[in-house]
């Protein structure tokens, strides 16, 4: 309890971005594919999860991204960098997954 | 893949350029490339960027074992195969020669269509007077930032004074002069680290890769340094020469029949990655 409040002094500019996504293989990729870099900067700190939208569903399919930095402006350029990676994300699943290229078709 | 009539169950890998270069763009792709590893459950082949220009070059020309000149707007490297790596024999220590001829270019403010080393090289076939420039090969590296600095020093001379005439001729100095001296300058000076590395090899065939590949007074100049020696020049059009997907297909091809594999964990992207890092395994 005590680790956590220390760390939130040290890092008290926060967001919490929730992504939620059709299916939870969509979110677990997401998030495998986004964690594999590691944050550039010292200042900020930053976690994924996949949850489910509601208490009622078993399946995660919302990707949880949590963001910590020493400043609002060191917050600011972490996330929109991760905004731009998250498009990239969008984009591969939207017009490259295997559904939409047909994986026994020729496209 | 539509034109090539193949599908998602004809790709063996996913492979993608682990370095070195440019930060985003390089984590753009990185993220892309994991994402379709996961998605169409394919491996991944992280590729080292000089490592797919040689690979490619070898390849397009058949070339067996030559010294590589590897020189674009980010890189120049010589580099000779030996014992499962491609050792660096010489570079430049500053700045890429690309990057000093596209610099120029600025400064001259030379259209960038279709690349401005192009247009330097057209410009360049214009010029006659060869002016003074420092020429600065330091053993078997080369450095180039200092040969920009005198370039774009006489440019504001010129601009100042255009009726300025060279002082061993009397001509009037054009910026076609210009162009042409830089070239003549920083193509020598890679010929020479060039030979320097055929000689200490005992290689006579050289392969030219990258973008600055495709500059033909360069080719020109390396193939008479190699038929002096007995050899000759392999180049690529520039389809291959410039940064392209292929060349890093390519060489992962041979590397993942090699066995060799990128972990979705260590699929990350680095800014600086050493040619002679990558273990040739592909290569007796």
């Amino acid at each position: 309890m005590t680790m956590a409040i220390q760390e939130d002094l040290e890092f008290p500019c926060s967001l919490t971005i929730d992504l939620p996504l059709p299916t939870a293989r969509l979110a677990s990729a997401a998030m495998q594919a986004l964690r594999v870099d590691k944050e550039l900067s010292p200042l900020v700190r930053r976690s994924f999860s996949t949850i489910s939208p509601t208490s009622h569903s078993s399946e995660e399919t919302v990707l949880r991204t949590e963001y910590k930095a020493t400043t609002n402006r060191m917050l600011r350029v972490a996330v929109n960098g991760f905004m731009e990676s998250l498009g990239v994300v969008l984009g591969v699943m939207e017009e490259l997954d295997v559904d939409v290229l047909g994986s026994d078709a020729e496209i | 893949m539509a034109e090539a009539k193949v599908t998602m169950n004809d790709v063996n890998c996913i492979c993608y350029t682990k370095g070195p270069g440019m930060g985003a763009p390089l984590q753009s792709v990185a993220i892309a490339a994991r994402m379709m590893s996961l998605l169409w459950k394919k491996e991944l082949v992280g590729v080292n960027h000089c490592v797919g220009h040689i690979e490619m070059g070898r390849e397009i020309t058949g070339a067996d074992n030559p010294i590589v000149l590897y020189v674009s707007g980010g890189n120049t490297q010589v580099v000779a195969y030996a014992e499962q790596r491609y050792r660096i024999f010489g570079e430049a220590l500053d700045i890429a020669v690309g990057n000093c001829l596209d610099r120029f270019a600025r400064t001259l403010e030379i259209s960038n269509d279709p690349a401005p080393g192009y247009n330097i090289e057209q410009l360049a076939k214009k010029g006659k007077v060869l002016l003074d420039l420092p020429y600065a090969v330091k053993g078997m590296d080369c450095s180039f930032s200092g040969i920009l600095a005198s370039i774009d020093l006489l440019a504001a001379e010129l601009k100042a004074n255009p009726e300025q005439r060279d002082p061993l001729t009397g001509d009037v100095i054009t910026t076609a002069d210009l162009c042409f001296s830089l070239q003549e300058t920083v193509y020598a000076m890679l010929v020479e680290i060039t030979e320097r590395a055929m000689a200490h090899v005992g290689s006579n065939q050289v392969l030219i890769v990258g973008g600055v590949g495709s500059n033909l007074r360069l080719q020109e100049m390396m193939g008479l340094m190699a038929k002096d020696r007995g050899g000759n020049v392999f180049a690529t059009d520039e389809r291959f020469c410039i940064d392209n997907g292929i060349m890093i297909a390519h060489a992962g091809l041979l590397a993942f029949e090699t066995g060799f594999r990128t972990a979705l964990n260590d699929s990350t992207c680095t800014q600086r990655f050493r040619t002679d890092e990558v273990f040739v395994q592909w290569r007796d």
